[in-house]
């Protein structure tokens, strides 16, 4: 593999101070280098087809690929999806959000040939697009605004990541540079508020801190393995993580590899950069300088005091530090400070305190050539390095993860449906040469996701319907991996809490700015350690916005959130689980939003559609599964308001499979 | 039923398209397990445990903030007589989280008497615990790796330090599924005084499916959220709102439609639980004399022995694992005796005791002792130093838990901490030997119960665990 451009970088030599015993640079069999996901992406053209009806279906390269599949299974793609379906399906997919009837109708009217395709430009377009795939970025890189472990502590200004992720994705921004910004914005554009807002990717996992005596090493320790696992497990879909304690019992990667990754964050620090105006500071300052004087009173008392006092004094000074004002606006970024630098040592079980061979900045050995030295220790910007080699056009790993994920997001499976694993024990993918043509297109393009977008919404393959009934094709794929059918899915917690206020009138579309805490009954937040950290939005209106508007707190989910499988901030999740539970029946029936989002809708009802039942039904079905009632629906429906409460009937439209499943 | 209710679909997958017959015996043998415990289509179905199980449910009365072994079950005559002294050097170096090397040594003013007929001692903070000795397993060399709450709180319930694991409950829910279909099969009991520096992580399933999450029965008059009714809804009225939501998700459904059954079937349970499980907190057919065994209708005791008692009947129902905490809120309600060991523990055992000893014969006389396992401790003990003149640090490195039930074999002492009760140095069992012992007694091994998440097998135990042989 010598001679390839993206390993260039490397050519110099090791300045490694040699003092201490040095970890070998490591050699890997050729088998180890034979990994699928390891070698360089192949060119493979597209299948071809005599059948004029084949080649009328597989005019894309992407159907091409999964209709030779198929065939060589010996199944059938679907036919495809009705326009209704259709419609509702790319709104909730691009979106996260239903269309409005009108919107469906708008659709399902256009008999334009490119009809779909404007349809598909015109949710790209739209910033509902960033604010529901920035989610699925948040999941994989474990965002959270709270520091986790006890104190779990509000980052104020944490939400400016979750704004420049949303962003990045609405302006389309080439995902090398959203890499090369997130790892490294600080080094790569030091002036650049974006770039510094990006790199405070670095500090997203959960930070322990505790008073008394401080375990440094430790602290350190932990937060150097948070940072070297994220690249891993977000960027590289490879079980990095697995090598810290030993060689990866199952992938090539040695213990060295881990911390020679480690080894490029080894000078990285938190930074937090004060954006305060004027005035803010000095109203800050009018609140702060009592506490601030009583703390300092503290102290001094407690240096006076017996020092087997000082737990005790800690703790009064802990609880006068939680009357402090909140922080002023800061970006929360990271910088290298050479002063500080950490010496990268392996870590016997990744103990800090069981040291061994002293390693210097490395990527992965199996993506090099044998001997390939470590970078100088002295490497100006170490992270930009790192940022650059994973994005290199030519990387195997970097493109396939990224193409992976984006197909996964859309068709509810990856073709490699381990989305963070794409070594021996992660799936193998089920269409290698689809994968690489996609991963090849995304390079071509310029790392654009929209591209990516485009070109696959636009199959057949994702246009089919999900209604299929096929005994033999059941049998034979029960999976779907082939893609004889599109899958059907239920909603994510953030698009049914979404949808549902969406549906009822009272979603609140403003975009960014600080999270918002919603109301919550009385006993979730005593179960908080420090109940007063859940402070409630004044204005009600910050209550109805978009789920990811609303505070992700490491100690206190939402159970809203929860019982729909929204992950728990602690670790990144690739790809969400679906499960069906009582307490999911139970929130859908007796929790407070799933009742006033009902009530509301009840009100919307009578509001648009009159005092007749059939009206208030027809329009009810419309807004909420985006078609209109069947004839037996319509009937089991009047047959219930002849009586029944709208509210109650509201609801239950909440708890239908046709509004919580997506066709 | 559909892809999205399988956790297992990749390991099907891994085990087809990945091994290609290397090692896939082994591999073959995992998916079994997968399968078994979460890909059935009611992942709550009761499983058959991998061996015979001695017991059927765990109670683990959670003693949070870390109660003294020095105080309660592990006396230490030399440390009375080095009251006031440095820490002699040949008993080595710790680390506490606040005390400093120059800390001095804190006799306890507690007394020790033999009890039961194995004749162990047991402090006089514990007289009604003491008349149960002869049932309880002590085990006086436990030891963990974290000298802070939060960490050592995520050790005790996940065995990582860090969060965002399974804890025991949502594991063991997800090995053996659950016994009861109308209350949940796993219930965390919290104090009202507060939560714990952990916080909700340490009891969260982590990354198995939600469905194995724990329901908390909160102190409040609704204890379990969602469970009444919205205000102003009768119950004649959801019964037809619920007959409307199955008939309109009836008209759109196949009827072998696997992932929709469950569904249907869900709305079933949340109905039974809806109207079953608020039973479960009627004590008015409790007899006067439990109450009164229990303490409840008493201070200090009232609060604990009702938890105690609801403990009692959850498992008499089948219920998995019930977590019932001692302690809450800022650390002097807990068991955190930083300032005072002896107001702090006089406290929290005068809250505790009677019930705990209560909840035991209980179980004792209704037969269910033997099969329920009931464990009690903290995530760690109390230094043998002092802190300021009366209080006590924390101590991971030797402590006291004990185990009941469930096949335990009680009535003996397991282990040693040295001579001032500063480190486990005989028989040394790990937070991790609990859990094993724990997983063990219910028929489950630390290494077949295992979940597939980011490229590794993650386990409860990370298969260092040992079984405490001493006591099963």
């Amino acid at each position: 593999m010598s001679g390839k451009p993206w390993i260039g970088a490397l050519a110099a030599a090791s300045l490694l101070a040699a003092a201490e015993p040095v970890a070998p640079l490591g050699t890997y069999r050729p088998a180890e280098r034979r990994h699928w996901a390891f070698v360089p992406r192949s060119e493979i053209p597209p299948p071809r087809f005599t059948d004029a009806r084949d080649r009328a279906w597989a005019a894309s390269p992407i159907d091409a690929f999964i209709l030779h599949r198929l065939q060589k299974e010996g199944l059938r793609p679907s036919p495809p999806a009705d326009r209704a379906t259709l419609v509702r399906r790319v709104y909730f997919d691009l979106w996260g959000l239903p269309p409005t009837p009108a919107e469906v109708d708008a659709f399902v009217r256009d008999r334009a040939p490119d009809a779909y395709a404007r349809l598909v430009d015109r949710l790209l377009a739209s910033p509902r697009y960033g604010e529901r795939w920035g989610q699925h970025w948040l999941d994989v890189v474990r965002y959270a605004e709270t520091d986790g472990f006890e104190y779990d502590t509000h980052r104020q200004d944490a939400w400016r990541y979750r704004d420049y992720v949303i962003r990045a994705f609405n302006d389309d921004k080439p995902y090398d540079r959203f890499i090369q910004e997130q790892l490294a914005g600080d080094e790569l554009s030091p002036q650049d508020d974006e770039a510094l807002v990006a790199a405070g990717f670095n500090r997203l996992g959960p930070l322990r801190q505790n008073a008394g005596n401080q375990e440094v090493a430790s602290s350190r320790n932990e937060v150097l393995t948070e940072m070297t696992n994220a690249v891993g497990a977000a960027l590289l879909g490879v079980t990095l993580g697995c090598a810290r304690c030993h060689d990866h019992k199952f992938d090539p990667i040695r213990q060295s590899d881990y911390y020679r990754i480690q080894a490029y964050f080894a000078a990285v620090h938190d930074r937090d950069i004060d954006k305060a105006s004027p005035e803010e500071r000095k109203a800050w300052q009018v609140q702060a300088e009592p506490v601030e004087a009583e703390i300092k009173r503290l102290r001094e008392a407690m240096n006076k005091a017996p020092r087997e006092e000082r737990g005790q004094w800690l703790m009064k000074i802990e609880a006068m530090q939680d009357k402090m004002p909140p922080p002023l606006p800061a970006i929360y970024t990271v910088a290298n400070d050479p002063a500080k630098k950490s010496a990268i040592h392996l870590l016997a079980r990744g103990d800090y305190q069981h040291k061994g061979d002293r390693v210097g900045m490395r990527p992965l050995g199996v993506l090099l050539p044998d001997g390939a030295p470590e970078l100088p220790e002295d490497t100006p910007a170490p992270r930009l390095e790192l940022a650059k080699w994973i994005t290199h056009p030519d990387h195997p790993l970097t493109a396939r993860v990224m193409v992976n994920r984006i197909w996964h997001y859309h068709f509810g499976r990856g073709l490699v449906s381990t989305p963070n694993d794409f070594g021996r024990m992660g799936a193998r993918p089920t269409h290698p040469e689809l994968l690489d043509y996609l991963a090849n297109e995304f390079v071509r393009s310029g790392f654009r996701v929209k591209h990516m977008h485009r070109l696959i919404l636009n199959t057949r393959a994702y246009r089919q319907a999900s209604s299929t009934r096929d005994a033999a094709a059941e049998e034979k794929d029960p999976e779907n991996k082939w893609l004889w059918k599109f899958s059907r899915r239920r909603l994510e917690a953030e698009e049914i809490r979404d949808a549902m206020l969406a549906i009822s009138g009272s979603l609140n579309l403003k975009a960014g700015g600080p999270s918002v805490m919603v109301p919550i009954e009385k006993e979730l937040v005593a179960a908080l350690y420090k109940p007063a950290q859940w402070q409630v939005h004044k204005d009600p209106r910050e209550h109805d916005r978009r789920s990811i508007y609303l505070i992700a707190k490491r100690n206190l989910r939402l159970p809203f959130m929860e019982v729909f499988d929204a992950p728990d901030f602690q670790v990144s999740c690739p790809r969400r689980e679906s499960s069906t539970h009582a307490p999911q029946a139970l929130e859908l029936l007796n929790g407070a939003l799933a009742n006033q989002q009902a009530a509301r809708l009840a009100a919307r009802l009578e509001r648009e559609a009159g005092t007749r039942a059939d009206r208030q039904a027809e329009l009810a079905f419309r807004l909420v599964t985006g078609r209109p009632p069947a004839p037996r629906e319509l009937a089991l429906a009047r047959n219930y308001l002849a009586t029944g409460s709208r509210r109650e009937f509201a609801l239950a439209m909440f708890n239908l499979n046709a509004f919580l499943y997506v066709n | 039923m559909s892809r999205h209710c399988r956790p297992t679909r990749n390991r099907r997958e891994f085990l087809t398209d990945a091994f290609c017959g290397f090692g896939s015996l082994a591999f073959s043998a995992m998916l079994a397990e997968e399968r078994a415990r979460a890909g059935a289509a009611d992942p709550l179905a009761p499983k058959p445990p991998h061996h015979a199980a001695k017991a059927k449910a765990v109670i683990f009365l959670f003693m949070s903030g870390g109660p003294s072994h020095l105080e309660t079950f592990d006396p230490k005559p030399l440390l009375n007589k080095l009251h006031g002294q440095p820490r002699p050097k040949e008993f080595g170096e710790v680390k506490y989280q606040f005390v400093t090397a120059d800390a001095k040594l804190l006799g306890t003013k507690r007394s020790f008497r033999p009890a039961g007929k194995c004749g162990l001692p047991v402090s006089d903070l514990l007289p009604h615990t003491a008349e149960c000795i002869d049932d309880l397993a002590v085990i006086r060399s436990c030891h963990g790796d974290m000298v802070v709450h939060s960490a050592a709180q995520y050790q005790l319930f996940t065995g990582r330090i860090i969060p965002g694991f399974p804890s025991v409950g949502s594991w063991l829910l997800y090995g053996l599924g659950a016994e009861s279909r109308s209350l949940p099969g796993y219930v965390v009991m919290p104090d009202p005084h507060g939560a714990q520096e952990a916080g909700q992580p340490m009891y969260a399933q982590g990354f198995l499916p939600a469905v194995y999450q724990p329901t908390m029965f909160r102190p409040s008059g609704r204890p379990v959220l969602n469970l009444d009714l919205p205000p102003g809804v009768k119950l004649e009225e959801r019964k037809n709102t619920l007959a409307l939501i199955r008939g309109l998700n009836e008209a759109n459904m196949a009827a072998d439609d696997a992932e929709f059954n469950a569904r249907l079937n869900a709305y079933d349970l949340a109905f039974r639980m809806q109207t079953e499980a608020p039973e479960i907190f009627n004590l008015r057919n409790e007899p006067a004399a439990t109450l009164e065994m229990y303490g409840i209708g008493k201070q200090p005791t009232d609060d604990f022995g009702r938890r105690c008692l609801l403990a009692r009947r959850l498992v008499e129902k089948g219920v998995r694992f019930v977590c019932v905490v001692s302690g809450g809120g800022t650390g002097d309600l807990q068991w955190d005796a930083h300032s005072d060991i002896e107001e702090n523990h006089q406290r929290m055992a005068a809250q505790t005791d009677q019930p705990v000893a209560a909840l035991l014969k209980d179980l004792k006389r209704r037969g269910l002792l033997d099969s329920t396992l009931v464990l009690w401790g903290g995530e760690f003990g109390r230094s043998p130093e002092s802190q300021g003149a009366q209080g006590r640090d924390h101590h991971n490195l030797g402590f006291t838990m004990w185990l009941a039930g469930g096949g335990i074999k009680g009535g003996q002492a397991v282990g040693a901490t040295d001579d001032i009760g500063l480190r486990a140095i005989e028989k040394p069992y790990h937070l991790r030997d609990i859990h094993t012992t724990i997983l063990h007694q219910l028929g489950l091994e630390q290494n077949a119960l295992s979940y597939m998440h980011l490229g590794r097998k993650e386990r409860l135990t990370e298969i260092e665990g040992q079984v405490i042989r001493e006591i099963v």
